[in-house]
């Protein structure tokens, strides 16, 4: 039985039920919750796996066998094409979503209209899986939509705070402005090519490049960046991440800005706009779409966001602000890792550069939801989050204090824990292709060390009044911040196997050298 | 069997490491109360201090965190780990391409675990010390780091074996390269290394952090009992291995060579060969330099590395790589 419809199935039954469920009570509300999320996990565990195993792309047709409609030659269903890339993101955004709903038991304890909540996650949940499975372009506008309504609904949940409102209102006016950008990009390939299949677009737009499939290849990316944070365009999330319920911040700046933005722009670029295919055709003189132009707006781009994030996080005094712009920055290093896999395709720089790209999506994500968790805790338990007040808190909350010592140790790139590897493959492979960019990451690294530093001093230093009375949370809080710690350790532990094993074949599938991407549908086709 | 034989190495030379450093700290007080005509304590002194230590009842102040407690075993951990991939007459024990970032790396986060232990102590002679240290930190390894990395690119264009680590220092020579350029950016890179090696164990112009008589001990000013003489330890570890760094880059030449031995026995010649070498050049980093200067402020000890030393590290390097990239034929 194929498991790739349940993994949308599951949380789109667990969303929908929940307001029944909810009638029953509390408690089952919040079980009910973390069944489905667990579930969802399973399955995406399992679809992992099995893709990892045979090293294959999974294609799946809604309502038929073949996506080929009949007596035509071209696909006319939607398909769900998931290659290791997808599974991989599709795996962490079922983990750190079931551990951030585990951990929503005991932070949403105090807040009212939980049964709303509980639903939105799972909204959320559903509608990044969906992005990650999509092989389809239009339905791939869809999940993005369901995703980001979900989150501009939650980071404005506590709807009795003046700056849960105005963050809501700000990230919906400029998420919506870039979701009609990515949708405009749509229509543009669509009234171009008459098509909505990714790898159907990708041979259309192969055979006859026009000036319309550039600008629309123009908004796609600039929606995508709004959507990822990157910097011209990042204000919204430096308000919206502090403003937001911490195990929504987890999932936000550890999933959302992942997968709605660097994941996204990947799929687009190496599955519709192949860099490979147009190589090929500039070398016959056959027009084409100049991929190195592309390459490097993101790699400016991505220069730009690892400076300014990592350099705005150093004087922030709002500590979940100071980690929603390290997530500024950290996805920075994604959309150099992109960008040079971009301009170098095919080498061995680009090839590296990708690795650590995908490795450090996986890995930010992982540390990410960890620090917001250890400013959840901070919040549940002491009641502010700046970093003036919290003087000394090691004290009080040994445990959440190692959290934070780990995950600042990892997100800088300290070498016992995963950070480094990651980092480590972006450094080398920037250094490769271009020494500038390497002394440019290495900039806002020294940045991100500055800001993480004094959040700890702060952390150790002298106990202040307000901290006198803080204790350590509660278990359902303790235990997603021991698992992800335990991750981040055991990930560290085996940086190069997993990079081996894992990562490379993710970036070379991403990659397609061989097309393998547009192959798995032409299969059905039979010969385009 | 590979990896018992170098733990049971990494045992055997920590163990070493540990009584001749020790040794040192003893000599070093000898020469500089001589220097000044004193007698002096008696040569086995530090040991004398570091038992007295282990055997005192160590306080924990009210404010402190459990990082107090733990980061004087962190620190201890750190400097055996740096020992591993310390040059010691041979190339260090756990060997590997690129392991010079291991060996940085390493020792600076044993400083930085001195700062946070001195930070969780709770005590603002301490937190003072600690920013001291930390704003020494990140001035004295810039220019360290420019120097030791033109060295080891210079030496792996001959053809090492395992690039960037610190095996190639005794594989090849700098002073063999033999020209002019080389020479000249070597001695410059030399005087770095010794102005760094003076900040690392924080001695004379550097004695900034720990500074007595200003801030009372700096980051160590809450450290009693055996906490304190597991910091003492680890102090006397990163000494040695900051000079063994200098030795092995500058005074690479081995004794086993000449006399034709092999085996154990070289080995050991070596081990002991390179322990005068190291206490030569502690001698002058440390001991005449301590005798002799007094302490900087802060700022003009910041100045002086980064308006100074970086300047002339920089000017090293260039010379190196004019040197390999032929710009002067």
């Amino acid at each position: 039985m194929n498991a790739l419809p349940w993994l949308i199935i599951t949380p789109l039954f667990g969303a929908f039920s929940m307001p029944i469920l909810g009638l029953l009570g509390r408690k089952v509300r919040e079980y009910w919750a973390v069944i489905i999320s667990g579930f969802t996990f399973a399955i995406a565990a399992r679809i992992f796996y099995s893709i990892w195993r045979s090293n294959e792309i999974l294609l799946y047709t809604l309502g038929d066998v073949s996506p080929i409609g009949e007596g035509v030659k071209f696909p006319i269903r939607i398909i769900w094409e998931v290659d290791l890339f997808g599974a991989l993101l599709a795996l962490t955004v079922a983990f750190v979503s079931f551990l951030a709903i585990v951990y929503s038991l005991g932070y949403m304890k105090e807040d009212s209209g939980l049964d709303k909540y509980y639903t939105l996650v799972l909204v959320l949940e559903l509608g990044m899986l969906g992005i990650v499975i999509t092989g389809d372009i239009f339905n791939f506008y869809v999940f993005i939509e369901i995703m980001s309504i979900a989150s501009y609904v939650l980071v404005a949940f506590r709807n009795d705070t003046w700056e849960g409102i105005e963050a809501g209102i700000k990230y919906m006016f400029v998420g919506s402005l870039a979701s009609s950008f990515i949708l405009l990009g749509i229509a543009l390939l669509y009234g171009q090519y008459g098509t909505l299949t990714m790898a159907y677009l990708a041979v259309k737009i192969a055979e006859n490049p026009t000036l319309v499939s550039r600008v629309a290849l123009a908004f796609l990316i600039g929606g995508l960046l709004f959507k990822s944070g990157a910097v011209p365009v990042h204000m919204w999330l430096s308000d919206a991440h502090p403003a937001a319920p911490s195990s929504i911040s987890a999932m936000l700046s550890g999933l959302v800005i992942k997968v709605g933005g660097v994941y996204a722009i990947a799929r687009i670029i190496f599955g519709i706009f192949n860099p490979g295919l147009h190589e090929y055709l500039k070398v016959f003189g056959a027009p084409s779409i100049g991929v190195n132009t592309l390459g490097w707006a993101i790699i400016f781009f991505g220069c730009l966001t690892l400076i300014v994030g990592n350099a705005m996080a150093v004087i922030q005094t709002d500590m979940k602000r100071l980690f929603a712009f390290s997530s500024v920055g950290q996805i920075g290093y994604i959309l150099l890792g992109i960008g040079i896999g971009v301009v170098a395709y095919g080498e061995k720089a680009g090839e590296i550069a990708l690795t650590g790209a995908v490795y450090h999506i996986v890995n930010h994500a992982v540390i990410k939801a960890l620090l917001f968790f250890v400013a959840g805790a901070v919040i549940h338990q002491v009641g502010t989050k700046n970093l003036n007040e919290l003087s000394g808190l090691a004290r009080r909350m040994p445990f959440t204090t190692l959290s934070f010592l780990i995950g600042a140790a990892a997100i800088i790139g300290l070498p016992p824990l995963n950070g480094f590897a990651s980092k480590w493959l972006i450094y080398e492979s920037s250094a490769m292709y271009n020494p500038i960019l390497a002394v440019i990451a290495v900039i806002g690294t020294v940045f991100s060390l500055a800001a993480y530093t004094r959040v700890l001093f702060t952390f150790l230093g002298i106990e202040s009044e307000r901290v006198k009375t803080a204790r350590e949370p509660g278990k359902t809080m303790l235990i997603p911040m021991l698992l992800l710690m335990l991750v981040i350790i055991l990930m560290g532990l085996l940086p190069w196997q997993i990079n081996e094993k894992v990562m490379l074949p993710v970036a070379k599938m991403l990659e397609q050298l061989k097309g393998e991407y547009i192959m798995a549908l032409v299969k059905f086709v039979g010969g385009v | 069997m590979n990896i018992l034989y170098a733990t049971l190495g990494l045992v055997g030379v920590y163990i070493y490491v540990s009584f001749v450093s020790l040794l040192w700290e003893g000599l070093d007080r000898k020469l500089v109360a001589r220097m000044q005509r004193r007698m002096g304590p008696p040569l086995l002194q530090p040991f004398y201090d570091f038992l007295k230590l282990v055997s005192k009842e160590a306080i924990i102040p009210r404010d402190s965190n459990k990082l107090f407690e733990i980061a004087p075993v962190l620190a201890l951990a750190a400097s055996i780990s740096l020992l591993a991939y310390t040059p010691v007459g041979f190339g260090p024990l756990f060997a590997t391409k690129g392991d010079v970032l291991v060996f940085l790396y390493l020792l600076a986060l044993i400083a930085f675990i001195r700062v946070i232990g001195g930070v969780s102590s709770g005590s603002p002679y301490a937190q003072i010390g600690a920013q001291r240290e930390i704003i020494m930190l990140a001035s004295r390894e810039v220019s360290m780091m420019l120097g030791l990395f033109a060295i080891l690119w210079r030496l792996a264009k001959l053809g090492a074996e395992r690039p960037f680590s610190l095996e190639t220092l005794y594989q090849y020579n700098i002073w063999e390269i033999g020209t002019p350029l080389t020479i000249v950016g070597t001695l410059i890179l030399l005087i770095v290394f010794i102005f760094w090696l003076a900040s690392e164990i924080e001695v004379g112009y550097f004695n900034i952090p720990e500074a007595e008589t200003e801030v009372a001990e700096g980051p160590m000013a809450e450290y009693s009992g055996r906490h304190l003489a597991l910091f003492k330890l680890s102090s006397a570890l990163k000494e040695f291995a900051s000079a063994s760094l200098v030795v092995a880059i500058f005074f690479p030449w081995g004794l086993s060579g000449y006399l034709g031995m092999s085996g154990i026995g070289a080995i050991f010649v070596d081990l002991v060969f390179h322990t005068i070498k190291v206490f030569i050049v502690l001698f002058v980093s440390m001991s005449v330099f301590r005798a002799v200067t007094g302490r900087l402020r802060i700022t003009q000890a910041v100045n002086l590395f980064w308006s100074r030393i970086l300047p002339a590290s920089i000017i090293g390097a260039i010379l190196l790589a004019m040197d390999i990239l032929g710009v002067i034929a």
